[in-house]
């Protein structure tokens, strides 16, 4: 019989034998953990506040779909999924500003750049990584709440299954939609994050870029009018969005919007949307390469 | 196998130039990098680390080579930096199992050896603590920690009883040892602090204004010089004036006086001269080089250039 409380016993220091996964296990190990950082999950409860009540709000629209076609058959398409975007944009920037300092910026803040570029991991690996948990924490608000509509949309019908079979073809603008929006969003969100350890800057940088953005094609497109000014939307994110979107859905654009001014082919919406995703990513590596650990 | 080689390696600023053609091959071991505040010792350790890109010149470590072979090289790398580094709204084990990690741990094995290395360093049940709430000798213990995590076989640490209480710092200083002899890491630390030198070290580099002063073992800086010297009770003057009469270099030092040149002659004039002086001789032994002559090399009679 043991004694009790044991002996402690100096089983020295062991050396580690197995498996080393080294660079893709890192990028991987970065990823997850910066997606994290951004729901502030593992960190105290009002690191969690700012995302998940965005979260809540992008969401309402679909629940409230969602619960009423349960309830209520023949009510569907209380919001269309083109126009989803347009109604919760503001909810995107502020979502984007609010969750962006959480995962670039973070480690700059905490000064501990100098070991993650000590470890098994580029800085180019470092910024991708940091872009694509951004891209990912957009996917909540994005693609989470269009799947919930087409679900609410379904159940507001006589057969659940029927309509997901035949209206199956809305799930690639769906994703397609939701995968470019977060994407572009995400670009421009980190790169302007990255540049500050401070994230009120950040915060504050984000949002005025993108209303900033609005506000200024509005008044070019809509005051000044002119083929040259015209241009202007393709400087508003949120705006090219809208423009995607009911191309990919190839529905109409809604009769208040700013892209009724303009005389664009739509497909072009998507390929700036594209051009602002490489700019940002970019800006993104070009600045993890420069900046000192 | 060095555990490191520099070749020609240099960075230069606008200005500055922090480390100017260093060239050096260095033995496994606890290595002690010496310099004075600025020598270019920070400089050397981000470099060997891919953190800062060289001037000119190259370096390895581990036989990798640090430009091209990076991401590789620094699986088998830990670093412990000088400044504050850690994420204080987490708590420690989910940090430094992060840490394991990114050096490319898989997932269990990286919480298996987060758990062995906090309590190697110390850390018990704090570790599920946030980290905020930690004395600064619990966080320098974190930082040694994501160092070790990934069982490293080269650890650069830059300064790292920075902060710490004379307790803390002889806590640390034996985490380093133990970290050297018992698991056989090898061990490149940062100091401007000779004490700390010479109780961890077995090998030096000393460094100032980014060039390379002396490399080699710790003996080779503690050696003796070959002088005499005399603690006596009473007039030293009178003693090296005497001696210097009889044709020997002899000078004073405070209580001591230090008697140069060679042959066993010395030591009878001594004993004569003190018998004669009617002084107490408190001790009389080989005066050893001390490691602060590194710092002032020029000064002449005492200059320690092994």
């Amino acid at each position: 019989m043991a004694e009790r409380g044991g002996s402690i016993y100096d089983l020295g220091y062991q050396h580690y034998e197995g498996a080393r996964l080294g660079r893709t296990r890192a990028i991987l190990a970065l990823y997850r953990e910066s997606l994290r950082a951004g729901f502030g999950l593992g960190r105290s409860a009002t690191a969690k506040v700012a995302p998940f009540v965005l979260i809540g709000i992008a969401l309402t629209p679909a629940i409230a779909q969602l619960v009423i076609g349960a309830l209520i058959s023949g009510v569907q398409d209380l919001i269309r999924h083109d126009e989803y975007y347009s109604l919760v944009s503001f909810v995107l920037a502020l979502y984007c500003a609010a969750v962006a300092p959480d995962i670039v910026g973070r480690d700059q803040r905490n000064h501990s750049l100098a070991l993650y570029f000590s470890r098994a991991i580029s800085r180019m690996d470092y910024a991708l990584a940091k872009f694509a948990a951004m891209t990912t924490a957009m996917l909540a608000i994005t693609l989470v709440p269009q799947m919930l509509l087409f679900i609410g949309n379904a159940l507001a019908t006589d057969s659940f299954g029927t309509y997901v079979r035949e209206d199956s073809d809305q799930a690639i603008p769906i994703v397609l939609t939701a995968v470019l929006g977060s994407a572009m969003l995400a670009a421009i969100g980190t790169a302007i994050a990255a540049q500050t350890p401070r994230r009120a800057y950040a915060t504050v940088g984000i949002i005025l870029t993108f209303l900033l953005s609005i506000a200024v094609s509005a008044i070019l497109v809509e005051e000044v009018q002119t083929s040259a000014t015209d241009l202007a939307v393709f400087f508003s994110p949120l705006t090219l969005i809208e423009g995607f979107t009911t191309w990919m859905f190839r529905t109409e654009i809604a009769s208040d919007s700013l892209l009724r001014d303009v005389t664009f082919p739509r497909a072009t919406y998507a390929l700036a949307a594209l051009v602002w995703t490489a700019g940002g990513v970019a800006m993104l590596v070009r600045r993890y390469a420069r900046v000192q650990a | 196998m060095a555990i490191f080689e520099t070749n020609e390696l240099t960075k230069r600023y606008r200005t500055v130039t922090a480390l100017d053609a260093l060239t050096v091959e260095v033995e496994p071991g606890i290595v002690g990098l010496v310099g004075a505040n600025g020598a270019g010792k920070s400089t050397l350790i981000k470099m060997l680390l891919g953190l800062l890109p060289p001037t000119s010149g190259s370096a390895s470590v581990l036989a990798y080579d640090v430009a091209s072979q990076g991401t590789l090289l620094r699986q088998f790398v830990g670093y412990m930096p000088e400044h504050d580094c850690l994420p204080l709204d987490m708590n420690a084990t989910e940090f430094v199992a992060h840490m394991a990690q990114i050096s490319g741990l898989p997932r269990d094995a990286a919480r298996e050896r987060t758990a062995e290395t906090l309590r190697h360093v110390g850390l018990f049940e704090e570790r599920y603590r946030q980290m905020s709430g930690y004395s600064t000798g619990m966080k320098q213990r974190v930082k040694l920690a994501q160092a070790l995590v990934h069982d490293p076989r080269i650890v650069f640490l830059d300064e790292p009883t920075n902060g710490l209480d004379p307790e803390g710092r002889d806590e640390m200083l034996d985490l380093v040892t133990r970290t050297g002899t018992r698991f056989g890491i090898s061990i490149l630390m940062a100091t401007h602090l000779l004490g700390e030198i010479e109780r961890v070290c077995e090998r030096l580099v000393v460094i100032d204004g980014g060039r390379l002063v002396h490399h080699g073992p710790i003996e080779n800086f503690t050696s003796e010089t070959g002088a005499i010297e005399v603690e006596v009770e009473g007039d030293a003057t009178a003693l090296a004036t005497r001696l210097v009469a009889q044709g020997l270099e002899a000078s004073v030092d405070h209580r001591w006086v230090l008697v140069g040149g060679t042959g066993d002659a010395r030591y009878d004039a001594i004993r004569d001269g003190v018998a004669e002086l009617g002084l107490g001789l408190v001790r009389l032994g080989q005066r050893r080089r001390a490691l602060e002559d590194l710092f002032r090399p020029v000064e002449a009679g005492t200059s320690a250039d092994g």
